[in-house]
């Protein structure tokens, strides 16, 4: 079984507050990260720090509640308490939500976060996605970014953007190809 | 594809950062709360709905 899920059924049987308190922190240690990329990607950096507290306290008082067996499940719970909570910020248009931070601090990050440097053809491949997701429309850089970088599939963001499915699937196919010949 | 190799070295570099403390401290706070309404809802008696009685028969009309 997954290392979320069997924490995640821990603390839903653990009575006692110190123990809660360990393993919800072993809990987020482990998710802060992604939701934190979701959140500061969903809204405007201004108020993005402050969704993010809501979201993780909202997601640790339901904690407890969560009856799934499998990280997907675990994951799609999380996203849709975090999309709850930036229901608000939703109403922005797509046009007015930026990436998380600037492509290069986005490169610097990730070669900070190496044991090894990068080789010449990663780099190459990390500036050709960082490209692609600039020179895209904001309206596609964000749809690029929800499917490829933070992992939604089409039927969830079909959910989250009111659309249909098939629409989700084709846009993302087209802002794709339109960004690829865009860098070209 | 490249988008995909982008994603997976990037939340790798997020995962390695450390959690903020003030997120964890949100987190803790959170499960607090959450602890001290199950107290509270432990505690309160619940209500016993009273028990029916039985209502006395209308005597039948004199004739």
């Amino acid at each position: 079984m997954d290392e979320i899920i069997k924490l995640v059924r821990t603390y839903r049987f653990a009575d006692a507050i110190d123990e809660r308190i360990r393993l919800a922190e072993e809990i987020f240690r482990r998710i802060e990260p992604d939701l934190r990329l979701f959140v500061y990607s969903s809204v405007s950096r201004d108020v993005a720090e402050d969704a993010l507290q809501e979201t993780l306290a909202a997601v640790a008082k339901s904690l407890k509640k969560f009856e799934g067996d499998t990280p997907k499940e675990f994951w799609a719970w999380c996203y849709r308490i975090a999309r709850n909570k930036l229901s608000d910020h939703y109403r922005q248009k797509a046009a007015e939500r930026t990436l998380p931070m600037p492509p290069e601090e986005m490169l610097r990050l990730i070669e900070a976060a190496q044991d090894t440097p990068l080789s010449p053809q990663t780099r190459l491949d990390l500036e050709y996605a960082m490209k692609l997701l600039t020179a895209s429309k904001p309206e596609c850089c964000d749809l690029l970014w929800r499917h490829f970088v933070i992992g939604l599939d089409y039927a969830e963001i079909a959910e989250e953007q009111d659309l249909k499915y098939d629409n989700v699937r084709m846009k993302i196919g087209r802002c794709l190809e339109e960004a690829k010949s865009l860098v070209a | 594809m490249v988008l995909h190799e982008f994603s997976v070295a990037y939340r790798a570099a997020l995962a390695k950062q450390r959690t903020p403390e003030q997120s964890l401290d949100t987190v803790k706070d959170a499960v607090r709360d959450q602890y001290e309404q199950e107290q509270q809802t432990k505690q309160t008696p619940t209500v016993e709905p009273e028990s029916p009685t039985k209502q006395p028969e209308p005597s039948e009309p004199e004739p």
